[in-house]
């Protein structure tokens, strides 16, 4: 048990517009493997949060503002958010 | 000057921001609220934006524009929080020592914005209130 927790890594995720309202809140932390990826973490999320899917709600995945693809390896530190598609102007 | 605020945008502010003694031509793009969208009318706007990764996205803009013109000045200021029909929601200001440069990046800059930048808004209308369907973001 002790060991298993220890081989997890806590991700803080912070979440906007269509997808904040979509899961209620504006960030989320979410427990996953260590070496995990940003293909994990969509997986995950769209798991615990089966709105984003049922909604229809399309995201990227930026970590530490740069928008990254599925490949891309989380590290404790990381500043994570998942974007839905950008409109300003 | 890059700018992500919940302050109305003051169109004065932005342009002395832009002034330079070397500039012969000052550009200035305003985006404002519209009052109508394709289905009907639109009383007011809420913009929301992820502030860090928006104003880093702009800075990295101007960057590009440096690249790619000779100019003075580049201001980019965007607005969050509810705005009502008319106000001014983002405004891009260029000065340049000729004016072909200014419109150009002027140009550059506001389409940049609309499309890499994470800020996003809800429209009120008498259908009720929706996310505009936006554009995905590029790496």
């Amino acid at each position: 048990m002790a060991k298993e927790q220890l081989d997890l890594l806590s991700v803080r995720v912070k979440l906007f517009a269509s997808a904040r309202e979509a899961i209620g809140k504006d960030q989320i932390i979410v427990s996953l493997a260590k070496q995990t990826t940003v293909g994990d973490l969509r997986k995950k999320i769209l798991e615990l949060y089966p709105s984003l899917a049922s909604k229809k709600i399309p995201f990227i995945v930026a970590v530490n503002h740069k928008v990254v693809d599925d490949s891309t390896t989380i590290s404790h530190l990381d500043e994570v958010a998942i974007l839905p598609p950008v409109s300003g102007g | 000057m890059i700018s992500i605020t919940r302050e109305p945008i003051d169109l004065c502010d932005v342009l002395v921001a832009a002034k330079d003694k070397s500039a012969g031509g000052t550009v200035l793009f305003i985006g404002s609220v519209r009052d109508h969208n394709e289905d009907g009318p639109v009383s007011e706007i809420f913009y929301e934006a992820y502030k860090e990764m928006a104003e880093a996205k702009m800075a990295e803009i101007e960057n590009e524009v440096r690249k790619r013109w000779k100019i003075k000045k580049f201001v980019a200021i965007h607005r969050v929080g509810n705005l009502k029909v008319g106000e001014p929601s983002v405004a891009v200001i260029v000065s340049a020592e000729h004016r072909q440069e200014a419109f150009e990046a002027c140009k550059y800059g506001i389409d940049e914005i609309k499309t890499r930048v994470p800020i996003w808004k809800k429209e009120v209308s008498e259908s009720g209130v929706s996310w505009v369907e936006g554009v995905s973001l590029k790496k």
